[in-house]
């Protein structure tokens, strides 16, 4: 013991300095920098718009393990300039839609969309698409293709008499309409706008919508005799993931994936959960259906539309093709809170809307379609000089893969 | 002994080159003035003396030389020092776990030991979520290599002795397991009764569980740790060449988890609370 404290008091400065250079070691961590909701920015100034958003899409975007877009050097780019604007000069603002429009052009999210909250910026240009950029540059693109092609032109060109037919509004804005029947007295065909099935389906009040689709289902559920079916999903733009379970779990006895998910786990731009599979469960009483299905899709199916197309090509027994075109490219599930996935869409005071898939989607073959787009079997280009003389190679194509 | 072989060594070593270096000196400074001269040669015996100094040192230290190897083991409770963010219903937890080492301690006298631990240790964390999330949550068990080298001062009696642990340690981060539970985009809903309420989402849908092996991403996970460590503990001598131990070790880890990958990022640090025990036998004479 005495050797102890002669050698403490010995070396009284040595522990001392030991001591402190300990301390200073252990209080050699770094500052954790205060990361706000994006909703939270009061955005008195463009350069709380611009941190506002940067910081809302660092900590929300869901691809930014694939995505070629370098975040860190946007915003040494872009927070400069943004902090000599001023929020309240209307030709800043219209630079800034400008500015956003650059920063966003290489995201892969093809559901992306940003919407800028100003009375200076109005009508079409509030919108800024990506994707929507991306395509228009590209040769093949189109729009959609116009509605009355599948509720009136194909019907009585190419459907037996005994189709059905009808329209709902589902709300001020938006219509729901699908079209059933049968192409050569066995070949089940269906086409609907978007994918609110389930909603028509259990619809209280009957409509002409709800007939087609329980004509759709009816035929399914008894299928003998039916040679094939197409499902049409050219320029639908997707709608409820529950939908995916009564279309393609329609057609399956047995559950099957389709690839997986995954969504974040943390605030970093890497920290994702795992995989999760993406399955597919067979409706109530579903059988398997073995005789061919095709599948029609375009450029302008997005989202659901793309799904399902993917859902279907996985579908074990293997008869399956899909005809048409390379499909959007949008086909990461989302929600409208991000508290559910620590991803997604958010808002900020300067922008009303930053628009963005929740999860990625893997299909099952490993790769993601994101930013690129499901490819078809068989490609039949969109044909808008056949489509205005009243004829569809596209759905002539579909018809002539199943034989009689 | 390997120590006072290097100590006195290393004392030969410089004195030889110190003499040399006093000849090359001296003759490149003939021509000074004597006031540069005597300055020469009072720092050159100065370091001599401190030579000299560090050899009756090192000649005592080593007459005390003791080299001891042993076992020890421990549970510990490791907390992730970060934040969530702007995460709602989320929240950081410390997870237990366990270590398993075989200390190596060289005593240089009966006061004063260089001790190094090459060890297994769990440092694990877990993320939870409540509130609409409740059942959701993630856990990371990660399993570190580490080797904590310190300085162990022993104080007490002559069985019984009481010791102090400072020192610091890296640490490689050789694998990972992951196990949860996660909402499922594409789960299949449970056929409830109109009108039940689910407080919870996994009241009305099943999640996703797993346990797998965790896949490092190497533009993001920064494997190698390094950190400072402080202990206190007792032990005690059961025989002349074995001695019984236990200790509480803090280890406080100073390097993110993560490179340097994102701007406004969030570090994540493991500040590792131990309690261990262990048996030291000591080696040679």
């Amino acid at each position: 013991m005495k050797s102890t404290y002669l050698f403490l008091y010995k070396n009284m400065l040595q522990l001392i300095l030991g001591i402190c250079f300990v301390s200073a070691l252990a209080s050699c961590r770094k500052e954790s920098p205060q990361i706000n909701q994006p909703e939270r920015y009061i955005t008195g100034s463009f350069s709380e718009a611009f941190e506002a958003y940067w910081n809302g899409m660092n900590n929300n975007y869901i691809f930014w393990d694939t995505d070629p877009t370098n975040w860190d050097e946007i915003y040494r780019k872009y927070q400069p300039i943004f902090a000599k604007m001023n929020i309240n000069d209307s030709t800043d603002v219209r630079k800034s839609y400008t500015y956003f429009k650059e920063m966003t052009s290489t995201l892969i999210d093809s559901h992306y969309a940003l919407r800028i909250n100003s009375k200076y910026v109005k009508d079409s240009a509030t919108y800024i698409s990506p994707s929507d950029a991306r395509h228009q540059k590209s040769p093949d693109y189109h729009g959609n293709i116009n509605p009355n092609f599948f509720y009136s032109t194909i019907p009585p060109k190419y459907l037996d008499k005994g189709y059905v037919k009808g329209v709902v509004n589902l709300s001020a804005t938006d219509q729901f309409f699908a079209v059933a029947g049968k192409i050569k007295g066995n070949i089940l065909y269906l086409h609907f706008n978007e994918f609110s099935l389930n909603v028509i389906n259990d619809s209280p009040t009957p409509n002409n919508a709800q007939k087609a689709l329980q004509y759709y289902f009816d035929q399914v559920k008894k299928p003998e005799g039916l040679k094939g079916i197409i499902i049409d999903v050219r320029s639908n733009g997707g709608g409820y993931l529950s939908d995916l379970d009564l279309l393609v779990g329609g057609l399956t006895d047995k559950e099957f994936p389709i690839g997986a998910t995954r969504s974040k786990i943390g605030n970093g731009r890497l920290d994702y959960t795992p995989w999760i599979p993406a399955t597919v469960h067979p409706g109530k009483d579903a059988k398997l259906f073995t005789a061919p299905i095709i599948v029609l899709a375009d450029l302008n199916s997005v989202s659901m539309a793309e799904m399902t197309t993917m859902a279907l090509k996985a579908m074990p027994g293997g008869n399956v093709k899909f005809v048409g075109e390379r499909t959007w490219g949008g086909n990461g599930p989302l929600l409208a809170n991000n508290d559910y996935y620590n991803s997604g869409q958010f808002k900020t005071g300067f922008l009303s809307l930053v628009y963005t898939s929740s999860t990625a989607l893997r299909y099952v073959d490993g790769k993601l379609y994101e930013g690129i787009g499901f490819p078809p079997d068989i490609e039949v280009k969109y044909n808008k000089a056949a489509l205005d003389a009243g004829t569809d190679p596209q759905l002539e194509k579909a018809i002539s893969l199943i034989p009689q | 002994m390997t120590l006072s072989c290097i100590l006195v060594y290393s004392y030969i070593a410089l004195r030889i080159r110190l003499s040399g270096n006093s000849q090359m000196n001296f003759k490149y400074t003939a021509g000074l003035e004597n006031k540069g001269l005597n300055l020469l040669n009072l720092i050159l015996m100065k370091k001599k003396c401190l030579l000299l100094g560090l050899g009756i040192i090192a000649g005592t230290l080593t007459s005390h030389a003791q080299f001891s190897i042993g076992l020890e083991g421990g549970y510990n409770k490791n907390h992730i020092i970060t934040n969530i963010g702007f995460r709602a219903f989320t929240k950081y937890e410390p997870l237990d776990g366990f270590n398993i080492g075989i200390p190596v301690k060289y005593d240089l006298n009966n006061w004063f030991a260089i001790q190094a631990d090459p060890q297994y240790i769990q440092k694990s964390y877990k993320i939870v979520r409540s509130s609409y999330f409740e059942g959701i949550n993630h856990t990371n068990k990660n399993s570190y290599i580490q080797l904590p080298v310190m300085a162990h001062f022993t104080f007490g009696g002559q069985k019984l002795k009481g010791f102090l642990n400072l020192g610091g340690y890296a640490g490689y981060w050789s694998s990972s397991r992951i196990k949860g539970t996660q909402i499922n985009t594409f789960a299949k809903e449970y056929d409830l009764p109109d009108g039940t309420e689910t407080p919870s989402i996994l009241d009305g849908e099943p999640g996703y569980n797993y346990n797998e092996k965790f896949t490092f991403d190497s533009r993001r996970d920064r494997r190698i740790e390094l950190g400072v460590l402080v202990g206190t503990g007792v032990s005690y001598q059961l025989k002349p060449r074995y001695e019984i131990f236990a200790e509480a070790r803090y280890y406080r880890g100073l390097t993110d988890q993560q490179k340097n990958y994102m701007i406004n990022q969030i570090p994540r640090y493991n500040d590792t609370y131990v309690i261990q025990v262990g048996c030291m036998y000591r080696l040679g004479k």
